[in-house]
């Protein structure tokens, strides 16, 4: 066990590249601002496997259902291992972190907040907004200060990158497909790309402690122009379009500028007042329901009537 | 067409490249996937075992495999086999260090218990069968309290 005499000797660890591990004596506000984040991402995990299985039945053919059974437990395994990590910081147990979650008191990511209308909505999930969720993974990993996050990041980006891979495919076979399919990928990509880009969150702070602390290595803004600057060009080279009427390229370095975007709308996706947020949550909350006899089996706890 | 002995050397070395959707940094000769290099009726085989039944990157190593073949200037059948059944023991042992260096993968020693690969300690603690994916189990570590993930093996012991 590592111990530190203050924040200035702490952040100074942080600074030269130190790992923090469970056994360490780290200072309270760090612990909390870890557990948090890591309580987002498992929950965003979760609540994104739960979408995921949803198109298990209706992707079309035996391979796409495959893919999607795959993704399904990727998704559902990365929360498990992120819960176990995050309650081992010894703030709330998986329980209540489950229970927090089903009751609306705490948050997943902006993009599981909207409804998947169609097959192609699907692909746009897995085309844009994986990628913008597997930049922002990476970005974590570079220089996490967290030893066990850290490890467990090395493995979903690696798993991340196969789902970016077979969503770059599906896209592709639509944007090269029949007229009707190209239309409908269009129609998705205008559905999923303000979604896309806001995953990487408002600009960051100039004193945001996530940064100070080593949890992110890079500013929001930083994340997301580099998204656009892959994206764009990818989506236009596909025949596409992009939903922003303000997109230009600068002609004094070449890049591509979206346009300012509102926030006010996000704040209140996030505090779960999104288009779909409510019958996301519940449905989650039937599958947890649903489950409790396993839960009981397992504790060897007679089931509840 | 008669197939030369040089020509399915070319092969095996093409395709013993080809990288693991789920583990970028491996390839598929270092996780024992890739098995024999053969001719057969219609010309060269490749035959591959999957690591488990129903793995979904399956398809993703054929094209991968037909690629690679195909940029050595060869046309190749591959062939998945259901025997002989792939086992941890054949990852090689540079792969068993890099996966445990790097992603935290424990594999079953060929004696003796699964070692935790942050810390050495071997009473892991079962915590689920199956993890992220099917080939994986989940368990924890009780002494440096990290989650570590153990390849399985379809004889059913993965401890």
């Amino acid at each position: 066990m590592r111990t530190w005499q203050n924040t200035e000797e702490f952040e100074g660890f942080l600074n030269a590249g130190g790992v923090v591990e469970p056994n360490d004596a780290m200072p309270e506000p760090y612990r909390q601002a870890v557990f948090r984040f890591i309580e987002l991402h498992a929950n965003s995990e979760y609540m994104g496997g739960l979408t995921e299985r949803d198109w298990i039945p209706k992707a079309p053919g035996l391979h796409r259902k495959l893919t999607a059974l795959a993704k399904t437990q990727d998704e559902i395994g990365h929360a498990h291992l992120l819960y176990m990590v995050a309650a081992d910081l010894g703030i709330k147990t998986r329980e209540e972190m489950m229970v927090d979650l089903l009751e609306g008191r705490t948050h997943f990511h902006n993009v599981f907040h909207y409804r998947v209308h169609s097959w192609t909505d699907q692909i746009a999930v897995a085309y844009l907004v994986d990628a913008a969720a597997l930049a922002s993974q990476q970005a974590v990993f570079k220089n996490c200060s967290y030893g066990p996050y850290k490890r467990i990041l090395r493995r979903v980006i690696a798993e991340e990158g196969f789902h970016m891979r077979n969503g770059e495919e599906m896209m592709l076979l639509m944007a090269h497909g029949s007229s009707t399919q190209h239309e409908m990928m269009q129609e998705s990509i205008d559905r999923w790309w303000l979604p896309a880009v806001q995953l990487f969150g408002p600009d960051s702070r100039p004193d945001d402690e996530l940064l100070r602390w080593h949890i992110k290595s890079e500013r929001n803004e930083d994340l997301r122009d580099r998204y656009v600057q892959k994206f764009v060009p990818q989506l236009l080279a596909c025949g596409f379009t992009i939903p922003d009427q303000g997109l230009e390229k600068d002609p004094n370095d070449g890049k591509w500028k979206i346009s300012p975007i509102d926030w006010e709308p996000l704040k209140q996706t996030m505090r779960n007042g999104g288009p779909d947020s409510a019958r996301r949550i519940s449905d989650a909350r039937n599958a947890w329901n649903n489950a409790a006899w396993v839960r009981d089996a397992l504790t060897n706890q007679p089931a509840a009537t | 067409m008669t197939i030369t002995q040089e020509a399915l050397d070319e092969v095996r070395v093409a395709v013993a490249a080809v990288r693991d959707p789920e583990y970028p940094d491996l390839n598929i000769e270092q996780l024992g996937i890739l098995e024999d290099v053969i001719p057969d009726a219609s010309g060269i085989r490749v035959d591959l075992i999957p690591t488990i039944l129903g793995c979904p990157a399956l398809a993703t190593i054929e094209q991968d495999v037909l690629k690679a073949a195909r940029a050595a200037g060869y046309e190749v059948n591959v062939q998945f086999c259901v025997s002989p059944v792939w086992t941890p023991d054949r990852i090689s042992d540079d792969a068993r260090q890099f996966l445990a260096d790097e992603y935290t993968i424990a594999i079953r020693p060929r004696s003796g218990p699964t070692q935790c690969p942050v810390c050495g300690e071997t009473s892991l603690q079962d915590r689920s069968e199956v993890g992220p994916t099917a080939c994986r189990s989940v368990k924890w570590c009780p002494d440096c309290r990290n989650p570590i993930e153990v390849v399985r093996s379809r004889q059913g012991a993965n401890a």
